[in-house]
């Protein structure tokens, strides 16, 4: 793999007569794309080097890219939002030629239609996973398998879910059995978020504020993302990370190219770097989400975190994929949210 | 004479004001602006939206009840955290000003402000490990009590008090000292030879000659923490819902900066309202 | 109550909030030098976070820069802070309420949204990202703590003071320097540490206004801390409270501001 990335690599610094290329990435802090070892090892393969920007929402990602054109050339995009960034003009196609590790990519991922507005792709699949819970495991000795633990008067002011309206809505409907992408009985909901507050200790808003509580043993069960629960359990928490019998939500995150981007070319093969599985698999030894990489997934060791869990048939089954959510559901469900909690 | 004089002292007020003023125009009052003129439209105005002029963000804080609600509890916790600290940090800045002498009161005149010049994350999680069940206060608290009691104050409407009044007093203790540091001490020690109790110069001396002071502390206290929402998030948990809270999100969590930005203004507009309404009253008080 | 009593009770107090200003500083002391990462007790010694911080780069070039601009920040803003606050003092003229009352929007609408309005605004009129954007949002933010400040002590000045000076012939430079600041001079010290700690802890304008890369101490910590930040950020806070603590203590031998004894 390597090997074909870096005469790839060698072909495009001969063809272009720009060999290096500063490229800036728009991501997360701490998500992936700008470990230290995988910088380098970048920079040493292709001579580009790689500036990172970091968001802390959605939101201010849309908003930076708005109103920084020519600023960034890779940016993460959440596939619920890529449709809106094509929309407004933000993103350019994806080029899979450019790309030599995209044959070996899900091709239920690479056609997934959230990442393909317009009916052309305009993100490339890195990874995926879930939200669901995460257990003390000294308050369980074993885990839960109903998402109705939330609810459980047993753990009454030890509960706790992200302060995140959209999220919270999609787990009551998880937990009344309804589609969550297509809500049909938003009463059931309410009433179900109504018993869910008086459960709650605190609501969480990052990996920070989530593994300082759950060390110091405020939580018992809280919602989490798989992938940062494969980080903590790799930290020493004694956690456990449960996908519930009703299902759980999924997201995809996907690595686009701005359409102001000035370094198209050397966005592409980073991209390409960052579907890899060499740098997948070092990746997830550290804690990651789980790959779009098919290759990459096999490459696992069978103890790991993403290949036991993610890995089980069984288990991705009972997903749901996040949709896209239009502006009106979105801001209706904050204001259910922000109701319920002025009203504690 | 009298009129070219004049014309000499405006054009000075005018040299000495317009740097800080032209400064707040182009960085503050400009932006702000265009975020005035968003609050009356439907959509931003950006990114191939249509929008519209309409009144419906301001009329949405008046239809639905939550953010008048909101708002109410972010006064009412306004004027907790702007009273503990005025009542704290009064007697602290009078202590200061008037029993300490010397490089002493330098030193710690410097030293009120030294931990604000950290990151208020940073200290927010570190209030965290005091607060909380089998926390540093916790522990402390039982080192000294002879039987045993469980302290956790963590995620309750006592854990923000405590973190924004730890926030705000440095504000109201040096603005106190500034003016009680300026009172003479001969004005003191002739009210007491006269046989004036101390009571008698706190509150006809003292008091009224550090409004200034106080005043100030307690507008920079008051305006700010009515619109806070880290630390009433973070150590306030299920009831750390606040106006801000309800703001924050319509810029974070959804792509309303309409209405995030009407809510702002109403915000402003009640502050300022309360402030025209108190700042005579404050000022007659003690006199 | 004898006097000397008084005056023990009077120290024990400063002590006490002394104690209550301190406490998360020294529980982030603390935490520089424990070995768990997510603040877990019971505390386990280690210098380790030192060690790992030596060798952070981005923390150290974000340190700097935060100190940097935050000193460049409260020296702009305490000048033009002090200067538009003796005009405001001196002399009466129509509309000195309005400007007065325009001291309040960037303290009372929250930082998030004076910031977004910033980086709009900013964008629109084509002013380019980078260090002096950072530096003209600070010090716009700084600027109405500076001035109410500084105002707040002005209001002790007695006008006759001002007045006597000049009825001596005085020019209006000469009394400003020889009068007016000696007077406040405490209270524009006041100013400039609120305007280094607005700087200093300030997200937002940093965030959306400095140059991809360029980040500041307060961006790397809010933008870490959806997958966590480590004591590293503690124990270069510790550092700086330090060497602040030791520069300020020094100042405090030096200089006299406190007025007389």
């Amino acid at each position: 793999m390597r090997t074909i990335l870096l005469t790839s690599a060698l072909a495009l610094a001969t063809a272009g007569a720009a060999t290096a290329d500063e490229i800036r990435v728009l991501n997360w802090q701490g998500y992936g794309t700008d470990l230290d070892w995988a910088i380098a090892d970048f920079t040493a393969a292709t001579g580009h080097t790689v500036v990172h920007e970091y968001f802390t929402s959605e939101q201010e990602m849309l908003t930076k890219l708005r109103t920084n054109p020519g600023a960034y050339d890779v940016v993460l995009i959440n596939s619920a939002y890529t449709a809106q960034a094509q929309a407004e003009g933000l993103i350019a196609p994806i080029d899979p030629a450019k790309i030599a590790n995209f044959a070996d990519l899900d091709p239920g991922l690479t056609a997934n239609a959230d990442l393909n507005p317009a009916g052309a792709l305009h993100g490339v699949p890195w990874t995926w996973g879930l939200t669901a819970l995460a257990v003390n495991t000294t308050d369980f000795p074993a885990p839960p398998t109903s998402i109705a633990v939330l609810w459980d008067p047993a753990w009454k002011g030890r509960v706790s879910v992200r302060d995140d309206g959209l999220e919270a809505v999609q787990l009551a409907a998880l937990a009344t059995g309804q589609n969550i992408n297509d809500i049909k009985d938003m009463d059931a909901v309410k009433a179900k978020l109504v018993e869910l507050l008086p459960q709650i200790t605190t609501f969480w808003g990052s990996e920070n504020d989530w593994n300082q509580f759950m060390a110091a043993g405020d939580f018992a069960v809280a919602t989490y993302w798989s992938g940062s629960a494969a980080r903590s359990i790799g930290k020493g928490l004694p956690i456990a990370f449960v996908v519930p019998d009703e299902g759980a939500i999924g997201w995809l995150d996907g690595l686009s190219i701005p359409a102001t981007s000035t370094h198209p070319d050397a966005a592409h093969a980073f991209i390409d770097w960052m579907v890899d599985p060499d740098f997948y698999v070092k990746w997830d030894a550290e804690g990651a989400p789980a790959t779009s990489n098919s290759k990459a997934a096999a490459a696992l060791p069978e103890t790991s975190f993403n290949r036991s869990i993610l890995g089980d048939p069984a288990v991705v089954a009972r997903v749901q994929f996040m949709r896209p959510v239009s502006d009106e559901n979105r801001e209706a469900y904050l204001k259910l949210w922000q109701d319920l909690k002025a009203a504690q | 004479m009298a009129g070219s004089l004049e014309r000499a002292d405006r054009r000075r007020a005018a040299l000495m004001l317009s740097p800080a003023y032209l400064w707040l125009t182009a960085a503050v009052f400009l932006p702000l602006s265009a975020m005035a003129f968003f609050s009356l439209l439907t959509d931003v105005p950006f990114g191939g939206r249509d929008w519209a002029f309409t009144l419906q963000n301001y009329r949405d804080f008046f239809e639905t009840g939550t953010y008048a609600l909101l708002l109410w509890k972010s006064l009412k916790l306004g004027l907790i955290v702007t009273a503990l600290c005025v009542l704290i940090g009064f007697p602290f800045a009078l202590v200061l000003a008037k029993a300490i002498k010397g490089r002493a009161r330098e030193a710690l005149f410097l030293l009120v402000i030294l931990p604000f010049w950290s990151n208020s994350l940073v200290r927010i999680f570190s209030w965290a490990i005091v607060l909380r069940g089998n926390g540093v206060l916790d522990a402390a608290v039982n080192a000294i009590l002879p039987w045993e009691v469980r302290v956790n104050l963590m995620f309750s409407q006592s854990a923000i008090v405590i973190g924004l009044v730890h926030s705000y007093l440095p504000y109201v203790i040096l603005t106190a000292y500034l003016a009680l540091q300026a009172i003479d001490d001969s004005l003191i020690e002739a009210a007491r030879s006269l046989g004036a109790p101390r009571r008698t110069i706190l509150l006809r001396i003292l008091l009224p000659l550090s409004a200034p002071g106080l005043i100030a502390g307690a507008v920079l206290i008051f305006v700010p923490v009515v619109g806070s929402f880290m630390e009433p998030r973070l150590l306030g948990g299920r009831v750390g819902t606040y106006y801000g809270t309800a703001i924050e999100d319509q810029f974070v969590a959804v792509f309303n900066w309409p209405l995030g930005a009407a809510l702002s203004f109403i915000l402003l507009a009640v502050v300022l309202v309360i402030l025209a309404l108190a700042t005579p009253a404050l000022r007659k008080a003690p006199t | 109550m004898t006097n000397r009593l008084l005056a023990r009770l009077g120290h024990l107090y400063l002590g006490l909030i002394l104690v209550f200003l301190y406490a998360p500083i020294l529980v982030m002391a603390a935490m520089s030098f424990n070995r768990s990462e997510f603040y877990q007790l019971p505390f386990d010694f280690t210098t380790d976070w030192y060690a790992k911080l030596w060798h952070n780069g981005e923390i150290l070039a974000a340190a700097g820069r935060s100190v940097w601009i935050a000193g460049t920040v409260t020296a702009i803003a305490t000048v033009l802070g002090t200067a538009a606050s003796i005009a405001l003092y001196r002399h009466s003229f129509p509309g000195k309420a309005l400007l007065r009352a325009l001291l309040f929007p960037p303290i009372a609408i929250p930082w998030l949204i004076t910031g977004t309005a910033m980086l709009v605004f900013f964008f629109g009129i084509g002013l380019d990202r980078g260090t002096p954007a950072v530096i003209i949002g600070h010090v716009a933010l700084a600027l109405p703590y500076v001035i109410v400040v500084v105002s707040s002590r002005l209001a002790t000045l007695d006008p006759a003071l001002e007045e006597a000076a000049r009825s001596l012939g005085a020019r209006p430079w000469t009394v400003t320097r020889a009068v007016t600041i000696p007077w406040i001079l405490p209270g524009i010290i006041a100013g400039a540490l609120f305007a280094f700690a607005v700087s200093f802890d300030q997200f937002v304008v940093s965030y959306f206004l400095s140059e991809p890369g360029d980040s500041t101490l307060p961006v790397l910590i809010y933008t870490s801390i959806r997958k966590g930040f480590t004591p590293e950020i503690n124990a270069v806070s510790t550092l700086i409270i330090a060497v602040s603590m030791a520069l300020m203590l020094l100042a405090a031998r030096r200089v006299r501001f406190g007025g007389e004894d």
